[in-house]
């Protein structure tokens, strides 16, 4: 069975955004024909992946949102596509995006014994420790042990992505990454990668390495800068 | 100062904290919902109280009673919710009790949907519910003014003993940015009229009903005295290039931000176009659009709606100058949309 990558965060911790980047980066690399981005994110429908489903056809992208029909792409109910179940007992590779909150964990818990099935695996924990209810130990804490409790799965690695959109430097990123690497060492999970757009990378390849990964923004929409 | 990441609601809600409000008193509703969730984590850790009511018909009668002990209260919902509210608010102006009531607008009527709208425009500025009376209604227009102006609300609130309405697109409430977090309120406006138990002094009386013909016709007097004062020293509105502007955009909320991006390309498309945004809706700031019309030929209103304020600004130009009108509902357009539009309409008049 082929890979399942799960991330998971704090509402608004920049996890779809992320979880778009890697489906893509993926995409280009993968055995499959398809690489499934699952979004199951329910917990409100502004700014969600199946937003991204338009764009990633038109770029003839091999990635394949799993999402609920079009027709309820905006319905305000807790929607899991119909499909979820059988595509996680079928052989294929997999992102799911998943809402960090009780809502997230009601569908962990749902899904997760077919994750657990496969065996092959990784769950993420995105944080940007500059959102309110991320900016501490105990709220971080409390997110993971949710959400850990209600899968029976446990985190294998964290994302640090600390940002303040548009008015991000190299020196808040900086700051940022040491906060989440203090997180990640009480909740004794590893740190897959720091995730940081593009602008900054070159800025901050020499300090970080390989740890760090860039990542380009979809979802946010273009006018929002430069006010 | 200490910068965090928020999005609209989540800032909005924190701006209430910082302004005092210690009750919240609510229903959830998409796309609004993120400031009930915000309030039922942060009230119970801060002395204050959420309440998630049975409805919201529920929740703007405990906004009633605990505006009536003095203390600072909200509730937040979104367009159908705000429908629901209205027979309370009626009542609230009336009892002339300071509060503050949130829409975090979306498409209707109806259900309509969860996409983001300004179509509640004529609910907001005219009143709402039964009766003659107004609501002061600001449109932030970022992150930063929904806490801003939470903060701001509760003040102009407690001086006008008046109902503060904010009404912002779910765009808005859903969008993140990084906002600077304000100092809270420290001092307060005394409230002698709350009923905050009457040992030693007369009972205060909150009260709507008045029988008497004269007494009825005297209250509404009183109210529009004060609504007269408001109209005189809270218009607010942002211009940008109205100087010689001879096509004056209006726009309002975060829609405001978008036609400031597609006034700037018109320009340097040699389309002299200008922005007027209002802050508040009502009361609408009028003279702001007549300063603006000077060298207009044109005026263009875009809302997400059908078209409602337009009505506002074709009454402060009282046939001075055209409008025309440009609207969606249930997106947000872009700057090029809106560009275009301004283009054609330049084209066509010869601008």
């Amino acid at each position: 069975m082929g890979h399942v990558t799960i991330f998971s965060g704090a509402f608004g911790s920049g996890k779809t955004e992320i979880a778009l980047n890697f489906a893509l980066e993926r995409a280009g690399q993968s055995k499959y024909n398809k690489v499934l981005l699952a979004d199951l994110d329910t917990a409100n429908p502004y700014f969600v992946a199946r937003d991204a489903r338009d764009m990633l056809e038109a770029k003839g992208e091999k990635i394949s949102i799993i999402a609920p029909v079009r027709e309820l792409a905006q319905a305000d109910v807790p929607n899991l596509p119909v499909e979820i179940i059988g595509l996680l007992r079928t052989d294929n590779e997999m992102v799911i995006d998943l809402a960090g909150d009780k809502f997230g964990a009601l569908v962990l818990g749902y899904i997760s014994g077919h994750i657990r099935a496969r065996e092959n695996y990784d769950m993420y924990l995105v944080i940007n420790p500059f959102r309110p209810f991320s900016s501490s130990l105990d709220e971080v804490m409390e997110l993971s042990n949710l959400l850990e409790r209600a899968g029976k799965i446990k985190f294998t690695g964290i994302i640090s992505n600390p940002n303040l959109v548009e008015e991000t430097t190299a020196d808040l990123i900086k700051e940022g990454h040491r906060r989440v690497v203090g997180f990640a060492t009480k909740l004794k999970i590893p740190v897959a990668y720091l995730a940081v757009e593009s602008k900054h990378y070159q800025e901050l390849y020499p300090e970080y390495g390989s740890s760090l990964k860039q990542i380009k923004l979809f979802l946010r929409p273009d006018w929002i800068r430069g006010f | 100062m200490e910068r965090v990441l928020m999005k609209g609601n989540e800032a909005l809600a924190e701006g209430a904290i910082l302004a005092g409000c210690r009750g919240f008193f609510g229903y959830p509703i998409t796309p609004s919902s993120e400031i009930a969730e915000y309030m039922a984590r942060k009230m119970p850790k801060i002395g204050g109280v959420f309440v998630q009511a049975e409805s919201e018909l529920a929740a703007i009668n405990m906004v009633y009673g605990g505006a009536s002990t003095g203390a600072r209260v909200m509730t937040a919902s979104s367009s159908p919710g705000l429908s629901l509210k209205q027979e309370g608010i009626s009542f609230i102006a009336e009892a002339e009790l300071p509060c503050l009531i949130v829409n975090i607008s979306r498409g209707g009527p109806g259900l309509g949907g969860i996409q983001p709208a300004q179509s509640d425009y004529f609910q907001a500025t005219r009143g709402g519910g039964h009766g003659d009376y107004h609501t002061i209604v600001l449109a932030p227009s970022g992150s930063q003014e929904m806490m801003d102006f939470a903060m701001e609300a509760f003040e102009l609130a407690d001086k006008y003993r008046i109902p503060v309405m904010i009404m912002a697109e779910g765009t808005l409430g859903n969008i993140m940015e990084p906002i600077i977090m304000r100092e809270p309120v420290s001092k307060f406006i005394e409230k002698p009229w709350a009923t905050t138990g009457c040992k030693d002094r007369k009972p205060n009386i909150v009260n709507t009903l008045h029988l008497g013909n004269e007494e009825l016709e005297n209250r509404n007097h009183q109210l529009f005295n004060k609504y007269q004062i408001i109209n005189e020293n809270e218009k607010r509105a942002d211009t940008f290039l109205v100087e010689d502007a001879e096509l004056v955009v209006v726009a309002f909320g975060i829609m405001s931000r978008i036609v400031k991006k597609a006034v700037v390309e018109a320009r340097k498309q040699g389309v002299k176009a200008g922005l007027v945004r209002p802050v508040t809706l009502w009361p609408f700031p009028d003279e702001h659009i007549r300063t603006a019309a000077k060298n207009a030929r044109l005026f263009l209103s875009v809302e997400i709606s059908m078209g409602q304020m337009i009505q506002d600004i074709q009454l402060a130009l009282a046939g001075s100058v055209p409008v025309e009108f440009y609207g969606r509902i249930g997106f947000t357009p872009n700057p090029e949309e809106i560009l275009q539009e301004i283009l054609r309409l330049a084209e066509r008049e010869g601008l």
